[in-house]
């Protein structure tokens, strides 16, 4: 542990420690409602759509807790990256278990949310979701394995296509039901992934996304109130 | 007639025994059902072990009576339906 240290005074007082912890509470705070808002249902139904569902909401809640103390590690340590910071200065297990973690609940909230419009069409194998949780240990581990932009921006662009791809394919079989319109509905999954996609760049390359940090971190809250307004509505009192 | 998801035929046999006053024997609600015998037993099971229903001891007979989280879950039934649909889980 470092002794007294000027520049993280300054950083962790900053407008810009204080805005990512709102951020990261705002949306810790809509994901764990959307997911305790809809414990009844699922307690009643144990339908495994709403289980998944559920589970993304805990898994978002889970990512956004690592990034922002992933923050706090960076302004702790006055570094612009999470593996720029030595080794020697602090057991090298904090930045990168912390770094591995965020990176494996992401993924998985991600892929709990395709999963849960997809299960039915998947024949309704809860097996698949062990392959999903290997997948979010390969992606973790490449992430701290690897050390290079370049593959940290090809990890991003595998998980929003694997994103596109299972939107598209809901979109397609949505608009072959008799009442196709949901369809604004895949617009707001579409974008949950795509905004926490862009965190995790935010959080892995921080100098990429730089001039438009304050647009992703207002677009994310309103896209995560959108989704708790609607649970809510549908929830209702219990 | 299409065929019948998990949550209607849940919803169906909690329905007809709540339109019976509460107190069915299995006869008539097996009947009512519309299931086989194989599946109603599997549904009687699962209902029992989930505490939606019981089994209720009168004089020489058995009844079946909804508990308080069967009336909960006719209660919550559109919601839970409406969601799934909402959000095409």
């Amino acid at each position: 542990m470092p002794s007294f240290n000027p520049q993280f005074v300054r950083n962790f007082v900053s407008p810009g420690f204080g805005t990512e912890i709102i951020y990261s509470l705002v949306i810790i705070v809509c994901s764990l409602m959307i997911y305790f808002g809809t414990k009844e249902l699922y307690e009643l139904s144990s339908h495994k759509g709403i289980k998944y569902f559920r589970q993304a909401f805990l898994f978002f809640a889970i990512a956004y807790f690592f990034r922002s103390f992933i923050k706090f590690i960076l302004v702790y340590f006055s570094a612009n990256r999470i593996l720029d910071i030595s080794p020697r200065i602090f057991a090298p297990l904090l930045s990168q278990v912390t770094l591995f973690l965020f990176m494996y609940f992401s993924s998985m909230a991600i892929f709990y949310l395709l999963y849960s419009v997809m299960w039915k069409k998947w024949n309704g194998s809860s097996k698949k979701i062990y392959l999903f949780h290997l997948l979010a240990f390969i992606i973790s581990a490449s992430i701290i394995l690897s050390r290079n932009v370049l593959i940290y921006l090809g990890v991003n662009i595998f998980l929003f296509i694997i994103v596109l791809f299972v939107v598209y394919t809901s979109y397609q079989n949505t608009k072959k039901k008799p009442k196709g319109h949901k369809h604004n509905l895949y617009v707001i999954y579409l974008l949950l992934s795509f905004f926490l996609i862009l965190n995790i760049i935010d959080i892995l390359i921080p100098e990429f996304l730089q001039i438009f940090q304050l647009f992703i971190y207002i677009a994310s809250i309103i896209i995560f109130l959108m989704m708790l307004y609607k649970v809510l509505k549908k929830t209702g009192p219990s | 007639m299409a065929k019948r998801n998990k949550l209607e035929i849940i919803k169906d046999i909690l329905t007809i025994i709540h339109s019976n006053h509460n107190s069915i024997k299995s006869t008539p609600l097996l009947r009512q059902s519309n299931i086989s015998t194989a599946r109603f037993k599997e549904y009687f099971n699962e209902l029992i072990e989930k505490k939606f229903i019981k089994e209720v001891n009168n004089k020489n007979n058995k009844s079946i009576s909804l508990t308080d989280k069967g009336f909960k879950f006719l209660e919550k039934y559109k919601t839970i339906v409406n969601f799934i649909e909402e959000f095409e889980l």
